[in-house]
Order: C-alpha cells, then structure tokens, then sequence
C-alpha cells in the first residue's frame, strides 16, 4: 500500500474504499465487539524482505495501525494486540532493546501526532505484567494512559509483557483479596467474578480471534477468553505485515454474513424445506 | 496442597449428583447445523431479504437517523441507508459465491481424502502412515460433538462410535493418552456403554482374542475404569494399559478453575495459606492434578474452529488441527492432524 503513493490520486482512491466499505459493514449490524490479534511473523518477513529485524517489526506496526483503523471504522469498539509475551524475554537482548524501543516510539506516535486516537476516540490500555518493564517504558506507559483516559469510543489493549496464564493468575489472586477483604463470599465466586478481574474485564467479550503466519496455536494468549463457546478463531497463513486491509476487511465480511445468518437460523433450520417453501411461494 | 485438591473434588463430585436436573441446561454449540455459509437459491434470495429488511441495531445508525429533525434530512439519510444496504446485500453475494466455490472444493477434497486414507480395521496400516512422521504428540485431545439423533452418526451411537474408533486408532498408532472432550458429558454419563463401543471397535481391529487394555479415566469424579465393565480389576496385568483415555466436558474448564480459586479463597480466610502461595507453579499443579496435563495436540471435527469451553488452562501452546467444512470424525483428518503437527516447530517466546 505504501508504493501505492506514487500513483496520484490511488491513495485517495483506497482510502475512499475503504471508508465506504467500513459504512457497508456497520450497516450490518453484525461486527465484532473485541477483536484479538496476534501479529505473528515480523521476523520471517524481515528475513525473506532481506531486513533488519527491527524492519520487520517496524513493518508490523504500520500494518497494525491501518488494520486497527479499518476495524475502529467498521464500529469494532475494542482491540487487544499481543505485542510482547512475557516468554520474549528470552530473547536476544538486543532484540529485546529493540522491541521496548519500538514500543516506545509506537506508543508516543499513536498519542502526539495519530490522528487515530484522537479520531476514533480511543483509550489506551496497556495490559499485562508491567512490573516487569523498564522505568522508562512504564513511564510513557502512563503518560499515553492519562492522555488517552477520558476517550470513550474504543479502546485498545495492548498486551505488554503478557501471558494469559499470568493473567489468569493475577486475577484468581485478586479474588481471594477480595474474599479476604469480605466484599463477597467465596460460595458467590463465580465465571463473571473472574472475567471481571481479568484485565480484560468489563470490556466486551472477545468474539474474533486473528492470527497470521500459519501458526495454529494461541500460545498463551487470552486462553480464559477464547475458549468460551461461539468464539470465532481465523489463524491465516500470511505474514503479519503483509496481513493488510483487504484481508481484514474479508474477515470482517465473513463475520458480518456468519452473523446475519445465525441470528436468523431458525428460519433456516430447515434449508431444503424453506426452499421448497419459498419455490411454491415463488409459483 | 493435597487438601486443595480434596476440597475441589469434593465441590466437582457434588455437583454432578444433584447437578444435571437442578442446572439449567445450555445448549452446545450450533456447530454441526446446516453450514450457513453454504448457499442455496432460497439462501440467495433471503440474505437478500434479510440484508435489505433487517432493521438495524447499530445505536450509531438509530441515534443519526433520530436526531436529523428535518423532512428532507431524515429521506436524505434514508437514502444513504439504503444505499449501503443495497452495497451491503452485494457484498454478501460476492461472499456467497465464493463461499460456495469454496465449500464444494472443500468437500471434495475431503472425499478424496478419505478415499485415499482408510484405515480397513488394520491396525498395521494405521502403524504404516505414522512411522513417516518424525514425531508424535504424547497427548492427543479431541473435541467431540452430539450430533442430533435423525442425523447419520448422531445421538449417543454415533459419539460413542466415534469416540471409540479415535481411541482404537491412537492405540494403534502408538499414542498413549487421549482426552476426549464433549461439552456436555454424554461420554462420561454414559461411561460403561463407552467401554463395551471401545472393546467392539477394538476387537474387531485386533481380533477378539487379542484386544489390547485401557483405562478411562473420568477427573471430573475423581475415576478410573480398566477394560470393559464386569472384568475384575484385581487381576494385576489388566493396569497394564496401551492408552489412558480422559473424558472431560464443559464442567472441567472454567467451572473448575472457579472452584479452585473458591476452596483458595476458603483457605486464605482461614488463614490456613497464605496470598502470596497462589502462584503460577501451584495453580498449575492443582490443575494437572484436577483435570490433566497440558495435550501437545487437539483435533477438531467441525466446519470451523470453536473451542466450545476445552478447559483453558490446558491450551497455552497446545497446536490445534481441524479442516474446514469437514463435520465427520474420520481417519483422514485424524491422520493429517498427527502429520501437521510431526512438522510444527514449538518455540516459545522465541
């Protein structure tokens, strides 16, 4: 998309597209609420592009931002992107640097001079175990949190350092706090009880899950989440920074057509015999 | 920890034995239905209908088309609705056709699959394909569905029927532990007419003479059956078994991690432990212990992938293998489950 540029006007062209297609699906009425990405396969990219791997990621997050922003305009009210698992600390440190670094300089980009936050209104949150980062990173962490606090349209989660079994933990952890503390007692402990204190509690719950690089697994990611009933799983066997707007716009459709038709299904229960019905209607 | 476990056990037990009248009864998934996205003419016509007819929910639509007081505005963004409605009923045609180019190539591919991959009640075939593999998951799991009694291998028949050709297949290819999961427990209410499917299925692969051991073990009741029923378990050779099969189904997931984090609750107020003992290390150990180690691979049988409540402690790196349109159990896909994942490659963090 970035070479597109060249070509005068294609640029207005496909962003014209894509905002006409974001008013098409919101009419649906059948849009995630909570999109889950995993932005797998930066490095592969950078090593068949013949890159740096600080390209790579680089690269990711582009794609990371003009898929968010297709999702944001189709009405998805919440995203959640796994940006560094608390098992990336064994990576290389350099790489490790370069990450944070990245991280940093994403987050600040997305608050001073994205439009993004501003225009869909979106409030950050940086989810995970953060007591595991640096002084500095946290620091931005909070500025980014305190700046974006008081948008209410969407919101953005970014996973940072995360698991989901850490998650879970710290959540089991806080209510026995609470127990202890006498809010409730442990017989009303239920499912709700722990979504709430997951740190994606009181957000809507997730309904889409998006990995890319063939990789069939969740690899700790909002297991809690997305093992629940009717969560739809879409692991894709592309690069993450080749997973564009138009694949994500695929998958919006395929959502929003799954969706029209279920909500309808008892209508439908029946195909053979609803089209018989609607053939003698039809004569 | 023992005690954990024991209060835990207590509290799973319990439920079943007054739970199934008393719990209010949530339906399976919708999985297994007629395939939405496979489109027919009357299908055609009635996303039409629905696309153009279905008022919209959107707050964002209903709040604009409200507010804009004026007559003319109110037709003008009448007709901008309509609009991306008419676009909206199109995009979905696209969609339809593809799907439905998609779903035929799909379903064919599956049918030639199954034609070149049988495994004619031998187990040496079985043993044959999966010697290529470079290796093979310790833990298999498998998410099983209850199809409705009309429908050709539905009812409590037809999951029995294919619970036991999965479990006489992984013995036969050198598995050792199966987990068995089904959302809503027909195979461990129904454990013994479980046991007479498996040693049907079993002897008429090996023979009746020669019907290899297995254990079931049920977590959920804290269980374990050898072989079929009415065979004495003092015989010290029947523990000898070639596979552990674990029935687990919606209870085993998220239910149990909420009675886990109630008896740690119980114990911290009684200060008989203390917050700082709940850590990853212990809540993983009472969770092997309760419901079973982490399997190495799932495979699922239905048109598209849905968890279905599989415990979620237990798929952290699990690698997940199902084909899409397929709604059968069958050996192919169980095949081709076990060869995708002799390929992947499991880094973690890396």
């Amino acid at each position: 998309m970035t070479d597109s540029s060249s070509f005068p006007g294609l640029q207005q062209a496909l962003t014209a597209c894509k905002n006409l297609f974001a008013h098409v699906i919101r009419v649906s009425d059948c849009v995630p609420q909570h999109v889950a990405f995993i932005m797998d396969g930066n490095r592969r990219w950078a090593k068949k592009e013949h890159v740096e791997v600080k390209e790579g990621h680089n690269a990711g997050f582009h794609s990371m931002s003009r898929v968010l922003e297709l999702c944001y305009e189709s009405g998805v009210s919440t995203a959640t992107v796994f940006a560094f698992s608390i098992e990336n600390f064994k990576r290389s440190p350099i790489e490790v640097d370069s990450l944070m670094n990245l991280a940093r300089n994403g987050i600040r980009q997305v608050v001073q001079n994205g439009e993004m936050a501003e225009k869909h209104g979106i409030k950050i949150n940086v989810i995970g175990d953060r007591s595991l980062l640096p002084d500095d990173v946290i620091k931005e962490i909070e500025a980014a949190e305190s700046i974006t606090r008081n948008n209410k349209r969407a919101v953005l989660n970014i996973c940072f350092p995360y698991t989901g079994r850490d998650e879970l933990v710290h959540a089991i952890h806080q209510v026995v706090q609470e127990v202890k503390n006498g809010d409730y007692k442990s017989t009303e402990v239920n499912e709700t009880i722990i979504d709430d204190n997951l740190y994606t509690g009181h957000l809507p719950p997730v309904d889409l899950l998006v990995r890319t690089s063939g990789v069939t697994r969740l690899s700790d990611f909002l297991i809690w989440q997305v093992s629940r009933k009717g969560v739809n799983i879409e692991f894709l066997d592309c690069l993450w920074p080749d997973f564009g707007t138009i694949k994500m716009a695929w998958i919006l459709l395929k959502f929003a057509f799954k969706g029209t038709f279920l909500s309808v299904d008892p209508d439908l229960e029946d195909s053979e015999r609803g089209e018989e019905a609607y053939l003698k209607k039809s004569k | 920890m023992d005690k954990i476990q024991e209060r835990v056990l207590e509290a799973t037990i319990a439920d079943t034995d007054v739970g199934q009248g008393k719990q209010e009864h949530i339906p399976p998934p919708t999985n297994s239905k007629n395939n939405p996205a496979k489109p027919s003419l009357y299908n055609m016509t009635a996303t039409a209908e629905i696309a153009m007819l279905k008022p919209s929910g959107n707050d964002a639509v209903e709040a604009k088309m409200k507010t804009s007081s004026s007559t003319w505005a109110k037709s003008s963004n009448k007709l901008e609705y309509l609009f991306y409605k008419t676009l909206l009923t199109i995009l979905y045609m696209i969609y339809a056709c593809v799907r439905y180019a998609k779903y035929q190539y799909n379903r064919t591919k599956i049918q030639i699959l199954n034609l070149a991959y049988s495994p004619s009640n031998t187990p040496q075939l079985i043993r044959q394909d999966v010697l290529k593999f470079q290796k093979l998951p310790k833990r298999l799991a498998t998410i099983l569905e209850f199809k409705s009694e009309g429908d050709v291998g539905g009812g409590l028949g037809g999951l029995i029927n294919d619970g036991s050709e999965l479990v006489t297949w992984s013995i036969s290819a050198g598995i050792k532990h199966l987990t068995l999961y089904d959302y809503d427990g027909h195979l461990k209410k129904n454990v013994d007419e479980f046991r007479k499917g498996i040693h049907h299925k079993l002897s008429k692969y090996y023979g009746p003479s020669n019907v290899p051991k297995f254990a079931i073990r049920i977590p959920q009741w804290n269980k374990v059956y050898f072989n079929l029923p009415g065979t004495a378990p003092s015989d010290p050779d029947s523990k000898k078994v070639a596979l552990e099969v674990s029935l687990l189904s919606n209870r085993d997931g998220r239910e149990t991690i909420v009675d886990l984090t109630k008896t740690m609750a119980d114990l911290c107020v009684n200060n008989e432990m203390k917050l700082s003992d709940i850590t990853m290390k212990l809540v993983d150990s009472e969770l092997t212990q309760l419901v079973g180690p982490e399997p190495d691979l799932l495979l699922y049988f239905g048109p598209s992938l849905d968890l279905q409540g599989f415990p979620p402690w237990h798929i952290r790196l699990t690698e997940f293998y199902w084909e899409e349109d397929n709604d059968q159990v069958t050996y192919s896909v169980f095949i081709r489950g076990l060869k995708s994942y002799s390929t992947c490659k499991i880094n973690v963090g890396k």
